[in-house]
Order: structure tokens, then sequence, then C-alpha cells
């Protein structure tokens, strides 16, 4: 603290941070958990929320089991096979991290729905494929390459060496992984499988729209405030929903924490992993190329929607769909979704960055605090938060505030643990010895920060930029009670035109909002002339 | 006693603790202006602490920092003008050789043309003209140390603090770098803090040395005080090789003391300063290098130890005898083993009284 009274400049950055998430993330947080009152009594006893907590919990268990294991046979293929068409592979399991993930919903919808390309069109059947399976089956597929993503990352940290020592001392491939190398990545792997079951029981898009009368706690809360115009029931259920997410969250931070006996050295990469028998590679492959494969089918039979009149029935090309995405109120959330999307990015990835260094660097009490503070909204379902937005700001006093700032302010905080997680892992790389050569030369802590770590910390800074502008253009349930007619991003379009059986305009708006999202990890790709890692997005 | 103005650094009961464990324990010292002043120590020992709160990176938890004469306690430590050179060098990666050295010069808002002419002027002193643009990873180990050298020479601080700056060098460039600090020292007549746990660069280098052990200064003095006349039987044994024999003074006749070992006893100088009686346990302490081997047979001069060699290593320089005394293990240094004669079996060690030196520790 008294390093703190000698410096006012670092002491006023420091007092802005705390203010700002006070505001941001605690109060509109706290507002949602209060709303319900003494109506929590009536509203717990009247039992509503049983069956979707049920229905809840059931797809949690069965979405995250089957999204695990597909992704782990993906991602053991990826970092320790040597099958064919890797990069090709690597490539494809990136598109749904791009992409909102209630377009599976869509695709699927498309291709099996009552009147889909292949249900009705190849079989000629109307059957009914909303409800549980429904969504069981659209979460697999979009979830699997999150799954992938984070199991991939814990495998290929897991020593080599250690590989190499167990087989130089007699153990067999199958040994090997089951006393080595699963040992040692259970705790990382633990802690991708409650990220992917996070993930799963926030989604809101795919079980609303497949969802059918197969109510979640997600589609339960929209129900309840689109519908009947309920505030303090939606705000119950997804404080119910919240406290399932924490739970989850605080299981995953343990194993994080606890004892993690992968290590982050860069030095073991040089060494190669020992080979795998070719047959398993084989099967990778084969399993690896029947995910791609179906990952192709969702985004290709929405590209060629996008692309023809009237998919399927009539398939002559046309690009009307694209002119109606970029004229009226569609052309207004697009610009909308570019725009809310860049600001957040930037802010957030830059707050992220100072709140980052006062945490890490800075010496005061209340530090741990913050860090938890400034992850916890990783754990925080998309839709409380935008709950939380709309009834903390929704103030006649703040009317003057446009919604799209609040739109905007609420994506910088919802995504600040992506920058920040990014800027501590940063500022983990970077020897405390640096912030004090400058400060011995006579640079102030500020000074140091910007003249020193600010561009030590340029990758950091710009994995915070590239994901939060991802997230920010792809989320719906932030977004979902926040906007207004002049506010509208390009999610909701798409939400809105699939409820309508628009097909074409909302195959046509999500291959535009994806290739946004690609287009802006490309640029970064060139920009740092490498591979950019990509945390998680979610809607 | 020093008059007050030559006292550059005073360091007054400074006490830091981390959780429960006392890393620096009420210690005190005070660096001459113009030395070269050395905190030896092994690790944690608290030498580093002491130097960082020096810095002002931590703040002592009791005690005061006294710099020329001004408390400087409560300045921050960008204000100290006590720059320092780390262990790692931290050389800032994003910058050239060039912008490296200036940095320092460019925050104090020195104009561009004294800057250019203060950064030429530093690169040619720790010899590293001509490569200015390069980029800290494109030098050697050595160059990059010069560079942390120089970025923080070039400031003209009133003291340079250096961490353990050379133990990342091989050990051929860590002696050659050792002079080399040594002689910018003495031109520039600055006064240099080092902190080190390598007793042969702290004897070489230093005017004066403050052994540290568990957060206390063990004792501070010449390297040759801290060498021939250690205080106590740890700073002994840390400051090279040494036998230590427990022993009781038997007599004290004026400066000289009759001390008992095993059966046998020995008359040698009273310590200056050391009040010792009769009964009091002692123990005696000699260098390696102060006892010679002669043959069994052989009558030397002095103090006369029979034993029997047990083993021996060849070090190049010298070749090391472990020699069994009275079921005790002394070790024998005998240089230029090249030209001595081997020896085996039974032997006599013989040492002169005036090289044995007794310890009495509280």
């Amino acid at each position: 603290m008294r390093s703190l009274q000698r410096e006012p400049g670092v002491l006023l950055a420091l007092l802005a941070v705390i203010a700002l998430v006070a505001i941001f993330i605690v109060y509109p947080q706290v507002r949602v958990v209060l709303t319900p009152g003494t109506t929590y009594v009536d509203f717990l006893s009247a039992g509503t929320w049983r069956t979707p907590l049920m229905n809840s919990l059931q797809v949690m268990a069965l979405s995250t089991t089957t999204a695990v294991l597909v992704g782990f046979v993906f991602a053991y293929g990826m970092v320790y096979t040597d099958m064919h068409w890797k990069p090709a592979f690597r490539l494809i399991g990136i598109l749904p991290l791009l992409s909102p993930p209630f377009v599976v919903a869509a695709s699927y919808i498309l291709l099996f729905g009552p009147r889909g390309v292949i249900t009705y069109g190849v079989f000629g059947q109307t059957i009914s494929i909303f409800g549980l399976f429904g969504i069981w089956g659209v979460q697999t597929i979009a979830f699997f390459p999150f799954a992938y993503q984070l199991i991939a990352d814990v495998l290929s940290r897991s020593d080599a060496r250690m590989e190499q020592a167990a087989r130089n001392l007699g153990a067999g491939p199958w040994t090997v992984f089951r006393t080595v190398t699963l040992p040692l990545s259970r705790p990382g792997l633990g802690a991708a499988i409650l990220t992917t079951a996070i993930y799963v029981v926030e989604d809101f898009g795919n079980p609303a729209l497949v969802g059918g009368q197969f109510t979640v706690l997600p589609t339960q809360a929209y129900g309840l405030i689109s519908g009947f115009g309920d505030l303090p029931g939606a705000a119950a259920v997804s404080t119910i929903l919240l406290s399932l997410a924490l739970l989850l969250y605080v299981a995953k931070i343990r194993l994080d924490g606890g004892q993690s006996f992968v290590t982050v050295s860069g030095r073991a990469s040089s060494m190669p992993r020992p080979p795998v028998p070719a047959w398993l590679s084989w099967v990778c492959f084969a399993v690896c190329a029947a995910l791609c494969g179906m990952i192709l089918l969702v985004y290709g039979s929405l590209v060629v929607s996008a692309f023809t009149l009237t998919f399927p029935i009539n398939t002559t090309f046309s690009t009307s769909h694209f002119e109606y995405v970029f004229s009226g109120v569609n052309g207004v959330a697009l610009r909308n979704t570019l725009v809310y999307g860049l600001s957040a990015a930037l802010f957030s990835s830059l707050f992220a960055l100072l709140a980052a260094w006062l945490v890490q660097r800075g010496q005061w009490s209340g530090r741990r605090v913050m860090d938890f503070l400034l992850i916890m909204p990783a754990a925080v379902p998309g839709l409380f938060f935008g709950i939380g937005y709309a009834t903390a700001f929704n103030e006649a006093w703040l009317d003057w505030l446009n919604r799209g700032v609040l739109i905007i302010i609420s994506m910088i905080f919802w995504n600040i643990p992506v920058g920040y997680q990014a800027a501590v892992a940063g500022l983990r790389q970077i020897d405390r010895s640096m912030d004090e050569a400058a400060t011995s030369l006579g640079a102030s802590s500020l000074r140091g920060f910007r003249d020193v770590l600010l561009p030590m910390l340029g990758g950091s800074l710009r994995v915070g930029f590239v994901t939060t502008f991802v997230r920010a253009v792809t989320t719906l349930s932030v977004v979902i009670f926040l906007f207004t007619p002049g506010t509208t991003v390009a999610t909701i379009r798409i939400f809105q035109l699939v409820n309508d059986l628009d097909w074409g305009g909302a195959t046509a708006f999500t291959v535009i909002d994806i290739g946004l999202a690609i287009v802006a990890l490309s640029v970064m790709a060139v920009i740092t002339r490498g591979r950019i890692a990509l945390g998680a997005s979610r809607a | 006693m020093r008059s007050p103005s030559d006292v550059h650094l005073r360091v007054d009961h400074v006490t830091k603790r981390f959780g429960e464990t006392a890393a620096v324990d009420d210690v005190s010292f005070e660096i001459p202006r113009g030395s070269f002043a050395t905190l030896l120590g092994p690790s944690g020992c608290g030498k580093t602490t002491t130097l960082r709160m020096i810095a002002g990176f931590y703040d002592p938890d009791k005690g005061d920092i006294i710099l020329s004469g001004k408390r400087i306690n409560e300045l921050p430590a960008h204000r100290r003008g006590t720059a320092m050179v780390f262990q790692d060098y931290a050389l800032f990666p994003h910058m050239t050789v060039k912008q490296n050295v200036a940095y320092g010069l460019r925050v104090a808002g020195v104009a561009n043309d004294e800057r250019e002419k203060r950064v030429g002027d530093t690169l040619q002193f720790v010899g590293l003209a001509g490569l200015g643009d390069r980029w800290p990873n494109q030098l050697s180990g050595g160059q990059q140390q010069r560079v942390a050298v120089g970025r923080a020479l070039v400031l003209q601080p009133q003291i340079l603090l250096l961490d353990e700056p050379l133990s990342n060098l091989d050990a051929k460039l860590r002696v050659q770098l050792r002079w080399e600090l040594r002689s910018l020292q003495q031109r520039l007549g600055m006064t240099f803090v080092y902190v080190t746990h390598d007793q042969d660069e702290a004897l070489s280098l230093s005017d004066w040395i403050a052994v540290m052990n568990a957060g206390k200064v063990e004792q501070a003095g010449t390297p040759w005080e801290i060498y021939y006349h250690p205080r106590t039987a740890f700073l002994a044994d840390f400051v090279g090789a040494v036998n230590i024999v427990p022993g009781t003074v038997r007599e004290v006749r004026g400066d000289e003391v009759v001390v008992a070992f095993g059966e046998r006893s020995v008359t040698v100088r009273r310590p200056a300063g050391l009040a010792l009686s009769a009964g009091r346990e002692v123990r005696l302490c000699v260098r390696p290098e102060a006892l010679a081997l002669r043959p069994p047979s052989a009558d030397p001069d002095g103090v006369r130890l029979p034993g029997v060699v047990a083993r021996r290593a060849f070090l190049g320089d010298l070749m090391r005898y472990w020699v069994t005394v009275d079921g005790r293990e002394w070790i024998v240094d005998q240089p230029d083993p090249g030209a001595a004669a081997d020896f085996d079996g039974p032997v006599t060690i013989a040492v002169k009284p005036e090289r044995i030196h007794i310890i009495a520790e509280q």
C-alpha cells in the first residue's frame, strides 16, 4: 500500500479499475440476484423451475459426455498420431469457434427439419427432430470443437520427455498413455470437461431453436421475459443457472489451481513424442474425417443456402439474400456488429491488460478479490449478464445513454476474462526484473508499464483483441435483452430470421458473420506472421 | 571511526519479513564512498533482499536506509538514483542496444544531442562501440552483461547496485569480466554494491565484504580479515575450504593462548579484542594451504601432527589430501603438484602456529 501512495498515477488507475469493475461487473449481477426479492419464495415453491433444471442437468450430462469423448479422440489424433490431413482437420476444427454456436441448430433444421434437405428431400419424412435428442445431437457437434481445443492444449503441454522416459523404461504405448500421459494431464482434462459443461449448460441459441417443448433453464428465462414480461421470474431462473455455472467453475478453478503436473516450459517441445501404432492413427483419422465431414456439411449447407434462391426447392444461384442482408435493418445490424465488436475488442483488451498489470504486479490488499472478479464473467451465462445490464441500467436518468454504448460496455466486461487471462499469461512470461530495470533507470511504474511491458505484451493484447471480437460478433445471449431496433446486431437478426423461417436471409447473414470473424483472425495471423491462439467463444 | 561524510550508504537496523520468516533480520552496515562493497552469502541469506531494499523494490519493515546522509525509505524506487544491474540483465528485448542504454536518459528528458553523445561515450567505455544497432538477442552473454552495465552507468548514478551480474556466464568469461568491473569501478570512483554467492568473486573484487547468513551479517570487513580471521565457523567454512577443530583454552599468557585439542595442545596468538579465559570452548581454524605434508620421519618447526593419507584428489593447480589424525580428517593442499613430492600412507602435517586462528562463538 505504501508504494501506491508514492505513485499517485498508479493509485488513480487502480481506483478507476475498481470503480469500473464494481459498476459494470458486480452491480448488475447483484441486481439480478436481488430482483426477485420476496417473490423468491413464491417462485421456488411454485416449482416451475424444477423441470427445466432437470432438463438442463440431463442435457449437460449427455452433451458434455459425447462432446468430450469425440473431442478427445480428435485431440488425441491431432497431438499423438501422424495421421494425414492434419492441417485441414485443424482448420475445420477452428471453424465452429468462429461462429455463433446456434448456427449448428439452424443448419440441423435445414437438413433434418420437417422440410429438411435430408429427412424430407431424400427420405420424404416429416419426423419431429425437436426436443432432447435434437439438442443433444446439435450440442455435440457444436461443442466438441471446444472440447477438442481445450483437450489438445492440455495434451500438447504434457511433457514428451516423460513419455520418452517411460518408453525407455520398457512401457508400451498404451501403458505409457495409461500410466504417464493420463495421470499427468488429469487436472487439465478435468478442467476441460468442466469448461465444456459450462458451455453446454449456458447454451441458449441451440435449445431455443431445436428444443421445442423441451425447456432448459436459459430458454425458460428467455420465455418468461419475452412471453410474460416476468422479470423477477426470469431473474430467479437465471440465478439458478448462474449457481450451476459457478459451481462448475469453482470446481474447474480448483482443478486448475490444484496440483497440475502439466508443466509449461518452452524447452520440452524439441523432443518428439513416441510413435503410436499405425492402426490407431487410422482409427483417429477415420473419426476426425467423419467429424470434419459433419462440420463441413453443417457449414456447407449454410453457404449453399445463402447463395441459392430458396434452398433446397429452388437451387438457382442468387446473390439476392446478400443484397437483403446489406440493406435496411439488416444493414444497420451488420454495421452495428462491426462497430460494437471492434470497440468492445479494443477497450476490453486494453482494460484487461491494465487490470492484469495492477493485479499481477501491484502490492495492495484485495488483489485476490479483484483477480476473481475479473475471471468470474467467464462463468456467468451470457443470458444472466444481459439480464443484469437490462435490469441495472434500465433507468430513466440513463436514457441519454445510447443503447449501443450499453451493448458495447456489456461486451467489454463480459469478455474481460479473455483479455485478462491472456495478459496474465503474458505477464507471467516477463520477469519482474524487466519492470524493476525500468524503475531503477528512473521510470515510474506507469511509465515502465507503457515503455517496457506494453510493447512486450503485444501478443497477449492481440489474442485478447481477436478473441473478444470473435466472441462479441457471435454472441446472442448477452445482447438479446439489450438490443433495440436501432441497435440490433447480426446474431439477433439471424435468430429472428430463423424463427421467421427466412432461411435465405438467415444463412446469408450467418455466412457474413462468420466471414467477419475469419477476416479478423486472418488479419491478425498476417500481422503476427504466425498462429494465434484463440480463446474459446460461445453464445 | 569514519567521518559521516565518507559514509555513502548506511543500512541501519533494517528488518524485512516475508510472512513469518525474517529474510533480513536487524542488519546494519556502512559503505564508504567510492568503495567496491560486496554482500556475500549462500542463497536465501538475505543479501538480494537487502540490495532490493536499497533499490526501493521492497520496503523495510523496520530500520532506515540512508544514502549520502538522507533517509530514502519513502523515496520511490525510480527517484533514488540507484541504478541496478540484474542477474539476468533484464535488457529490454524490443529495444536495440542503443535504445536500451538511452532509456534512462530518455525518461529523464535529456535532450537528443546530449543523449546521443552520452550513449556513444558509454558504449565506447564498456567496449560495445559499433554494436549499438544490434538487438539484445543478437549479443553474447558477455556483451549483454556489458549493455546492462552501460545502461546503468550512463545515468551516472550515485551508487551502482549489482545483483549477481556474472553468475550466468561461463567460468572463463566470469573471471575476465570480474577484472573489467573492478577497473571500471576504480576508473569511475563510483560506489558499487555487489551481491554474490561466489566467494572467489567477492574476495578478488571487493574493498569490503559483508558475509550474510540467515538474514544477519555474520561479519563485515576487508577480504583479508574475512578470509584469515573469520569470527564464526560458518564464515570460515563458507569462505574457502577450512579445517575446524574443537578445543579448550588451557591457559592465557598475555597475547598468547594455549589451546588443547584431543591429546595435543598448541600455543597461538590471541585475536585482538577477544576476551578468553581458561576452560573456554573454542575452535581452531586453519586453511588447507597453510598446512604442509612432510615424510613421517621429518621433524619440522612448529606443530607436528602425525597421520595417514586417507584419499587425495588432483585438482590441477594443487593436490588435495585428506589426512586422518587421531581419527579426525584434515584437509591439506599442496601447491604445484608437478614439482612437489607425492605422499601416501603415513605422513606428518606441519603447520606454523601463527597460521592457526581461534574462533570463539557466543
